[in-house]
């Protein structure tokens, strides 16, 4: 999603552009990224649309300021939404992609999106994730012509962040209120609270929604902290992928093997069980299929 | 029918195929082979949470299709039990209901059709499905198996002695 696609004038000269996020702590529903725009002689009266970090405000009135900016034909924007399902893959993934380099991708992302839309952009502020320094580094070589500034708080700091932030929030909102489940299974509610781990009404709804076989609807994000507490519940699931990380483990480093071990999400007991067949200590063809003797079933 | 098994390796069974092929459900599009082991064994509500959607990829002759499972995703392909077979689920006849003289030779080890389906969708986590997936390739036993099993005919004998003897 994002703002016309007619190229307005001011586009061709000096940009600058605020990236912010909104809800990377909750356990479900998407991770948006957006972007808001504009002219750097624009940047003044910015400053006076009192776009606040959107935290600050009420819903109603960052729906106001959404609807506002749409309206306004000197600022441009754009989102990245980050379905659930894509974050619980990538955090669940043979070789894991952390929340920091998806939360880094989707804001290149949103840079290139602009760029190729032929908007002139000098100067980006980003909200940080993770190191500041470390993010404007990656940020600038990947985009040498932009200056970036990339800060903690940048949402309060800059308006453009500011008013970043109310288009990313808002579409958040938007996005968990209009949630269609995927699942069908009777009993379903969408009372999914604010999504955050601590809110009464999110942790109702996951414990209503937990699933002995699936564990949770696809809504949640299966690779956060919080879905381990309920996994003493659920059916123990062991991954062919994670018993092959473990056994090779012994060639790669004692950092990774770690990591690895203190993802508590499947299992903890992954030990040598069989859990498929080998054909082990049978001939060739039949290794190479997994093609088992069975004696005694 | 009565199903020999290797005696070599002790496997002796019998699967009993008295109920005709329309008695059983046929579960062909929904027998799924995940790359995972569940360790759970019976009734689930499999389709209101196992949602497999075509994703209009096609690799190496297969589409593709994507699912999640406990927040991994899964690609995966539909494959059909080859021709001239048939995939069948089977089950232990339960021992309440048989008479002790019916268990003595064999002990028990009698099954019985319980579904049946034609075709399998096997699942790789984060991988594409491929045609070197151990999976596909187990099938390949069949046609091995076959081959393996004919009578050999005159003329495979003759041209076979004729490939020795130029090895010589």
């Amino acid at each position: 999603m994002e703002s016309e696609s007619i190229l307005p004038d001011w586009a061709s000269k000096p940009c600058i552009m605020g990236i912010d996020e909104a809800g990377r702590g909750p356990v479900l529903g998407p991770m948006v990224y957006g972007c808001l725009y504009c002219a750097r002689s624009y940047e003044k009266t910015l400053s006076t649309l009192k776009f606040a970090d959107s935290k600050t405000l009420k819903e109603e009135k960052r729906e106001e300021l959404f609807e506002k900016l749409k309206a306004n034909e000197l600022i441009g924007w754009a989102v990245d939404v980050i379905d659930p399902r894509e974050l619980s893959a990538k955090m669940l993934k043979k070789i894991k992609i952390n929340l920091n380099e998806i939360s880094h991708d989707s804001a290149s992302g949103l840079v290139t999106r602009v760029l190729n839309m032929g908007v002139l952009l000098t100067d980006v502020y980003v909200d940080t994730v993770g190191d500041p320094e470390k993010y404007r580094i990656k940020l600038s070589e990947r985009f040498p012509s932009i200056k970036f500034v990339v800060a903690k708080k940048a949402d309060s700091l800059y308006p453009v962040v500011s008013g970043a932030s109310i288009v990313a929030k808002v579409t958040r909102d938007r996005a968990l209120r209009d949630w269609v489940l995927d699942e069908t299974a009777e009993n379903m509610t969408r009372n999914f609270g604010s999504g955050y781990p601590g809110d009464p009404e999110t942790k109702s709804w996951l414990e209503k929604h937990q699933h002995s076989v699936f564990g949770f609807p696809s809504l949640v994000r299966f690779s956060w902290g919080t879905c381990t507490s309920y996994s003493k519940n659920m059916v123990e699931v062991v991954w062919e992928s994670d018993k092959t990380e473990e056994d090779g483990s012994s060639s790669s480093s004692g950092k990774r093997q770690l990591k690895l071990s203190s993802f508590g999400v499947t299992t903890s007991k992954r030990k040598s069980e069989e859990i498929e067949s080998s054909g082990k200590s049978r001939c060739k063809f039949f290794q190479a299929r997994k093609l088992e003797q069975l004696a005694n079933f | 029918m009565g199903l020999d098994g290797n005696s070599k390796a002790g496997i002796t069974g019998t699967i009993n195929q008295k109920k005709s092929e329309t008695e059983v459900p046929n579960l062909t599009g929904k027998v799924h082979l995940l790359p995972c082991c569940i360790k759970y064994d019976g009734p689930s509500a499999v389709s209101h949470y196992f949602k497999p959607k075509p994703t209009g990829v096609e690799v190496e002759e297969m589409k593709v299709e994507e699912a999640h499972f406990r927040g991994r995703k899964l690609q995966g392909a539909t494959l059909a039990i080859p021709n001239g077979y048939s995939g069948f689920v089977i089950g232990k006849k339960s021992l309440g209901k048989r008479k002790s003289s019916d268990m003595s030779e064999q002990n028990s080890n009698t099954w019985e059709i319980t579904a049946k389906f034609e075709n399998i969708t096997y699942w790789n986590h984060d991988s594409l499905p491929s045609k070197v997936d151990a999976f596909v390739r187990s099938l390949h036993w069949l046609s091995v198996a076959e081959a393996l099993h004919k009578p050999a005919a005159a003329e495979d004998l003759a041209s076979a002695s004729i490939a020795l003897e130029k090895k010589r």
